[in-house]
């Protein structure tokens, strides 16, 4: 506290915010100040708070108790425009751009009343790029600009308003490399001109570059502050990841104790990528040049901080993204580019990282989810057979202890945890099953339901299954996993053995450092 | 239905899909009767006139019951195609064209297709699965473009029923085409009519019903559609498409394929419609053929919230009004039109009262 004179009156300060959606708490007791001059850098992984935390920054929600103040003022923003009349202005991670207008006409829209003075608004931006050495063509249509021209011009909306605090909700996520790079210039030109600048993120590489100051939030409490958050790297990614209170999660340890014997030989490769190469609908290279195996009767675990290809990775392997260059092996027949329905076929389960959208049919019941991808095994000449289904349906529910009042419930009225127990039961019942690839199968999960999962994904393995986990869970990966390969920037960092796992040198993987 | 009824509580009529759907049906159905009365009164004609003149035509006579019946097969069927395509919330808007490439393909089939000769029925066989045909790919197109490059399929059948409707219209304007050849300057722009053999058998030819074996095909293809959207592989890969694309696809379904059949089989039973149009009592194709009937169809789908027994019950209450609303017209010189105006006002109260009871937490 006392180092704290020292410091000038911050833009903005937050003081014990918590925030609730039903009974679910985003936020809790959330303490942060922001300085003028500063790139602040707020951490976390998906669903530790941030975007919640900006939201309430910027007036979208108000928060349940707490206070706020700006310049020493108190601050109480019922809506978003509230926020940008007291000189705070955020940049979402989908832009509101009309996409049909010029550059021109974006940036002047909503902040000019009347009759507007093209030629002068034009010189009163000109200024602002010069202050900033960006260049901006003023007269282009915003969809013939690149994703990363276009967050220029949402910037630069922002900045015309002479902003206090700029808020950035993960702006780099959509950028190529040199595109980043000069966002980042930008971003500290802006601190400099003695603005605040919030950054969300989870890209190390740039906290680095950039931030004067961290801030970690982990299940939406402050768990890290870093003064010095270029030379913290390590326990900055340790605190992201790391649940104190769940190191030892009592339903994996016993497992986990037991020394894994291998019972195939390592020639038994079930999943064969070589030189995998993904790039997005953007250019963007997601999974760079990856080369690794997945043998039978092994949980191989991809661990990484999000963002990293993981989620690219899954959705190749499901046949939902396109193969850019390399190819994939399952059980040494090339599925490289297959269909949905091929991959299934070769023998592959998948367990979608969005349950949601991919994984389950919300509005079918229990049983038509339980089957969705084996339906031939229960159709004769085309026509159902709902006894077949219904006993096997039971089957499932039984062995898979998955909890519903019946079989033919909507899946939609279901808990989160025996969603995925389904999901589980329909991959791993499949019937030439030589892969599993389960991604984030744990989250959202409760404990014991997280024990489920790992139970069942362990038994699968036991029977001779290989299993690809990608998670960002590091204590549940480093507790379940025959091997852990670490993915940075859509490459492999680099690969840690059973019994060998060294957190420092992982932390150090995930941080795209060379250990 | 009846016995229902009886079993139930008052209180348990409420909550019990069927009745309270009924129930809604007769209130709105009521209610708009009510309106047409009062407009009526203001057209200075006596009511009990009015409604005569509506009851004779509609069911007066064995004659009148047997054209309102004939006139619903061909709301039926579009409703069951819209119902069908519905199942994988892909919305079919274009009845009216199907119906009228139908029109055309029978037409064509039967005059100059060489079907007048063929044995066993295939005379009037044939024609109707020409129409089918050609009613499906008219409706596969769009599926096509909706699974391919994410064409709304509202607009695109919609836009397609009109070029088929000027299509109609073109053939039978063109001595070349579908136009009777032009023995005087008072030919009139239609078809000649279609030989007898072509013509769909009545069902009962000595009752004076009139009506044909239509009605047969239509009860038919209603209880396999049923059957289709409930107990096969196909209507279950329609509901997971319709309900999730995404998992439906990572689940194996062939979204493109689905998509296309979907639209298709609405198309084909469209025109199948306008075959047993034209069959079954028109004979003759005219500008105007399809004269709104693909459009009730749709409405007839609407109202029947996925049910095909509801397409059959809503098909029957727009057959009977549109044939009592002719009568009113020629005997007591009341617009037909005012039966359109009862039908809007039966269409807003239903949606209305769906809307709102889905505000509730409830579905009709």
């Amino acid at each position: 506290m006392a180092d704290q004179q020292d410091l000038p009156v911050p833009a903005l300060s937050l003081q014990g915010i918590d925030k609730f959606f039903g009974t679910f708490q985003a936020l809790a007791n959330v303490t942060l100040s922001l300085f003028p001059g500063e790139v602040h850098c707020l951490l976390g992984e998906n669903g530790a708070g941030k975007s919640t935390l900006c939201n309430v920054i910027f007036g979208v929600h108000q928060p349940d108790s707490g206070i706020m103040f700006r310049a020493g003022e108190a601050y109480k923003p019922s809506k978003p425009h509230d926020a940008l009349t007291a000189g705070i202005a955020m940049v979402h991670q989908h832009f509101s751009l009309v996409d049909n207008a010029s550059v021109l006409d974006n940036l002047l829209l909503g902040q000019s009343r009347g009759w507007i003075d093209y030629g002068q608004q034009q010189r009163r931006i000109e200024n602002t790029l010069q202050g900033l050495g960006l260049s901006l063509d003023l007269q282009a249509k915003i969809s013939a600009l690149s994703v990363g021209e276009r967050q220029r011009v949402e910037i630069v909306k922002c900045l015309l308003r002479d902003p206090s605090v700029l808020i950035l909700d993960e702006p780099t996520a959509v950028l190529l490399p040199a595109e980043i790079s000069a966002l980042l210039t930008v971003c500290k030109r802006v601190a400099d001109l003695g603005c605040a600048v919030v950054l969300v993120t989870h890209k190390l590489a740039e906290i680095q570059r950039i931030a004067s100051r961290a801030t970690v939030l982990q299940s939406g409490r402050v768990v890290m502050e870093s003064a010095q958050p270029a030379q913290e790297i390590d326990s900055l990614v340790r605190a992201m990841i790391e649940r104190p209170g769940q190191v030892n999660m009592p339903a994996l340890t016993p497992v986990a104790s037991i020394p894994q014997a291998r019972r195939y030989a390592l020639s038994d490769e079930v999943l064969q990528l070589n030189g995998l190469t993904v790039r997005d609908a953007l250019g963007v290279t997601r999974l760079d040049n990856c080369t690794m195996v997945v043998n039978r009767g092994e949980i191989v675990a991809i661990a990484g901080v999000e963002g990293n290809g993981q989620s690219e990775l899954g959705a190749v392997l499901a046949g939902m993204m396109p193969v850019s260059d390399g190819q994939v092996y399952v059980a040494g027949q090339e599925v490289t580019g297959a269909s949905p329905q091929q991959i299934t076929r070769a023998g592959v389960g998948i367990v979608p990282e969005d349950r949601h959208a991919v994984g389950c049919i919300t509005d079918m019941s229990l049983t038509e989810n339980l089957l969705l991808n084996h339906m031939n095994h229960y159709s004769r000449y085309g026509f159902l057979q709902r006894r077949k289904m219904r006993d096997q349906a039971q089957a499932l529910v039984a062995r898979f202890d998955i909890r519903a009042a019946s079989i033919d419930v909507p899946f939609g009225g279901l808990s989160g945890g025996n969603q995925q127990k389904a999901v589980l039961a329909r991959e791993l019942t499949l019937e030439s099953l030589v892969l599993l690839v389960a991604a984030q199968p744990t989250r959202g999960l409760d404990v014991g339901a997280v024990a489920a999962v790992y139970r069942h994904i362990q038994e699968a393995r036991d029977r001779g299954v290989g299993v690809l986990l990608i998670s960002s869970e590091l204590d549940e990966v480093l507790a379940v996993a025959d091997r852990v390969v670490v993915f940075y920037r859509g490459k492999i960092m680099g690969t840690s053995l059973c019994g060998q796992h060294d957190r420092r040198a992982i932390g150090a993987w995930m941080a795209g450092q060379a250990a | 239905m009846n016995n229902l009824l009886i079993k139930l509580t008052p209180a348990q009529w409420c909550t019990n899909s069927h009745i309270r759907t009924l129930l809604v049906m007769g209130g709105a159905t009521m209610i708009a009767v009510l309106v047409a009365i009062v407009m009526i009164i203001s057209f200075g004609v006596p009511v009990s006139e009015a409604l005569e003149a509506f009851a004779d035509g509609a069911w007066g006579s064995p004659y009148a019951i047997g054209a309102s019946i004939n006139r619903s097969l061909v709301f039926a069927l579009v409703g069951i195609g819209f119902v069908l395509a519905n199942r994988a919330r892909l919305t079919n808007v274009g009845g009216e064209g199907q119906i009228a490439i139908g029109g055309i393909a029978a037409t064509a089939m039967s005059l100059y297709g060489g079907c007048e000769n063929l044995p066993y029925g295939l005379a009037y066989i044939v024609p109707m699965l020409c129409a089918a045909l050609a009613g499906g790919v008219w409706g596969a197109i769009p599926g096509w473009l909706k699974a391919r490059l994410g064409t709304n399929e509202v607009i695109s059948t919609l836009l397609l029923s009109f070029i088929a409707i000027w299509l109609l219209y073109w053939c039978v304007q063109s001595v070349d085409l579908l136009r009777q050849p032009m023995t005087s300057g008072g030919t009139l722009p239609e078809s000649l009519t279609i030989p007898e053999t072509t013509q769909l058998p009545l069902l009962w030819p000595d009752s004076g019903l009139g009506i044909h074996l239509g009605l047969a095909i239509t009860l038919v293809l209603g209880v396999v559609v049923a059957a289709v959207i409930s107990r096969t592989r196909f209507g279950f890969s329609l509901r997971a498409v319709g309900y999730n694309p995404q998992a439906a696809k990572r689940a194996g379904v062939a979204i493109t394929w689905t998509m296309v059949a979907a639209l298709a089989i609405a198309g084909a039973l469209g025109g199948l419609g306008g075959a047993i149009m034209l069959q079954g009592d028109q004979y003759s194709l005219k500008a105007g053929f399809s004269s709104g009937y693909g459009f009730d169809g749709l409405v007839v789908g609407l109202l029947a919230r996925n049910s095909i027994t509801g397409v059959f019950v809503a098909a029957l209450l727009f057959g009977f009004m549109r044939s009592g609303g002719i009568n009113m017209e020629m005997v007591a010189q009341i617009p037909a039109a005012l039966v359109l105006v009862v039908q809007a006002i039966v269409i807003l109260i239903l949606a209305g009262s769906a809307l709102w009871l889905s505000r509730k937490g409830e579905k009709v």
